[in-house]
């Protein structure tokens, strides 16, 4: 049914079990699973480039770590994985991706790490849902 | 208990400093930004008020991160788009100096020196905003993106000479401290990696002693010119670029000396000194010279993107990009004020317009004109390079077919 499958990864419970649902679906259509984790948290404004490479640095270190904890899961699951790390808002970056992908299945955990505006302006996931370019799977 | 003893005042500064850097890791704005607005708190409702070592620490933070921003230069980037930066950073240092000060001294009547450091301030491009604004797109990765940053280099540069220079007095003072500037800037590079193969990674940090060595001593020499600690400042950094190119621990130290010790006093001042009231009062005037400083911006930068070939949207993005301000702009408006060039209602009016200039064109430029890197026949390159994984079970069956 699905070719081409997304997940998107932020460490979270939630982020955990849309990889899980993604998993079996990829693993039963014998598909390869496509990985995607967003640096959000990167200082804007900042006074000198260093101070914004070295925030960089450490999401990085984060987003890797994460995304091999994915990659380790898929490859028990027989999965082929692909990984990509984009920097800026999550939904927009998700969103923009999966469309410039040609994913036709986005996979997503209901509660992220939310931000301190997420309750008041509506989360990530709701955001996705709503632009996103093509089935989205929101995981709970 | 003395309100005035040293330790009580050192830990009420360093107690805002620490809110200012825990706001900026929860609101994920740059730590500058959270420290002025700590500041702007602190000197509005808490009495905050430097002492002379507060000056004096707040004066080497701003020194020291004028040394790291010209330090962050890539000097092979700045070698194979010169003929392009030098040209639209000329342009987009002149333009809005002229009609910021124009505007200052004609419109807001501001006395003849008030208006010079208005031009100055709103001269600025921040580097740092710029590249952090890039990277989400990836376009600091692409030539034009590196052009770019090298033109706000010598914007900047602009700036910093501006400051350093039509506040000095000419005289012997100021001969001495241009004669020995060449003198040190020559040899620098050079002598710095001397000091940093032969004594360098030890515990007492002779490599960092050294170069704190060379901005006190230039450091000095301005200021008995009258000129400005800070341009020198960024010319060493200029110049050594290369070699912490090579040292990154380096700048990793020096970066941390910095941001936990230093910048914070200089930000946490510059805040306090802006007055809210002011800002209310002053804000039709703020607006308009935020309008003064963008419109200028795009007058000359906009057609000399156009005639290096940038398509039209890249030209309005460089410019918007360009239009952005933070760290020099707050720095020329506290000189200003300093040395009672401006008063405190025109300092908290031209630091609001540089905080605005820092939000309001990248906002801008990021909604409405996403770079189109396509079209500059660039290869995307908003992802990172994603890696295929084959898994174990498929590895493992490809080895057993080839046996």
């Amino acid at each position: 049914m699905f070719h081409k499958v997304l997940v998107a990864l932020d460490g979270s419970a939630g982020a955990q079990r849309a990889l899980q649902a993604a998993l079996q679906i990829v693993h039963e259509q014998e598909l390869d699973l496509w990985l995607v984790s967003v640096e959000e948290d990167l200082p804007r404004y900042v006074a000198t480039r260093d101070e914004f490479e070295a925030e960089k640095e450490r999401a990085n270190h984060y987003a890797i770590a994460i995304q091999e904890q994915a990659e380790h899961l898929a490859q028990q699951a027989g999965a082929q994985v692909h990984r990509a790390v984009l920097v800026g808002h999550p939904a927009k970056q998700i969103v923009d991706y999966a469309a410039k992908g040609g994913f036709d299945l986005l996979v997503i955990g209901h509660s992220g790490h939310s931000n301190l505006w997420g309750s008041f302006l509506g989360t990530n996931a709701d955001k996705i849902v709503r632009h996103a370019p093509c089935t989205v799977m929101v995981v709970r | 208990m003395d309100l005035n003893d040293v330790w009580f005042i050192a830990s009420l500064w360093m107690g805002l400093a620490l809110l200012a850097s825990l706001i900026s890791i929860r609101l994920g704005v740059s730590v500058a930004l959270a420290e002025i607005g700590v500041g702007v708190i602190g000197g509005n409702f808490l009495g905050l008020h430097t002492t002379p070592w507060i000056d004096f620490l707040a004066s080497f933070g701003s020194v020291l991160l004028t040394f790291l921003a010209g330090a962050e230069i890539d000097p092979d980037s700045l070698r194979r788009h010169l003929k392009a930066s030098l040209a639209i950073g000329c342009i987009a240092f002149i333009l809005p100096a002229l009609g910021a000060f124009t505007f200052c001294f004609w419109v807001a009547r501001w006395d003849l020196h008030a208006a010079e450091i208005g031009g100055i301030a709103l001269s600025t491009t921040s580097v740092a905003v710029v590249y952090a604004v890039m990277v989400e797109t990836g376009l600091n990765r692409t030539d034009i993106g590196k052009l770019i940053l090298a033109a706000c280099f010598v914007n900047d540069l602009g700036t910093v000479l501006a400051l350093g220079i039509l506040f000095a007095n000419f005289n012997w003072l100021l001969l001495l401290f241009v004669v020995v500037t060449v003198v040190v800037l020559l040899f620098l590079p050079r002598l710095t990696r001397f000091v940093i193969g032969s004594v360098g990674g030890r515990v007492s940090e002779p490599e960092v002693k050294f170069i704190f060595l060379i901005l006190f001593g230039l450091g000095w020499l301005a200021e008995l010119a009258k000129s400005e600690a800070v341009l020198p400042a960024y010319l060493v950094g200029l110049v050594i670029a290369g070699v912490f190119v090579r040292d990154r621990v380096l700048v990793d130290r020096m970066r941390s000396i910095a941001f936990a010790l230093l910048t914070p006093f200089y930000f946490l001042k510059a805040g306090s000194y802006v007055a809210l009231p002011a800002v209310v009062a002053g804000f039709v005037l703020i607006v308009a010279l935020l309008a003064v400083k963008m419109g200028t911006k795009a007058v000359g930068v906009w057609p000399l993107a156009r005639a290096f070939a940038f398509t039209p949207r890249n030209s309005i993005y460089t410019t918007l990009l360009m239009s952005t301000g933070l760290t020099f702009g707050t720095i020329s408006a506290l000189y200003g004020l300093t040395n009672h060039i401006i008063d405190q209602t025109q300092y908290t009016i031209l630091v609001t317009v540089v905080i605005g200039s820092a939000v309001v064109p990248t906002l801008i430029a990021q909604t409405w004109f996403r770079p189109d890197i396509a079209a500059e026949g660039q290869p995307e390159p908003a992802l990172e390079p994603a890696r295929a994984v084959h898994s174990r079970a498929v590895s493992v069956a490809a080895d057993a077919a080839s046996d």
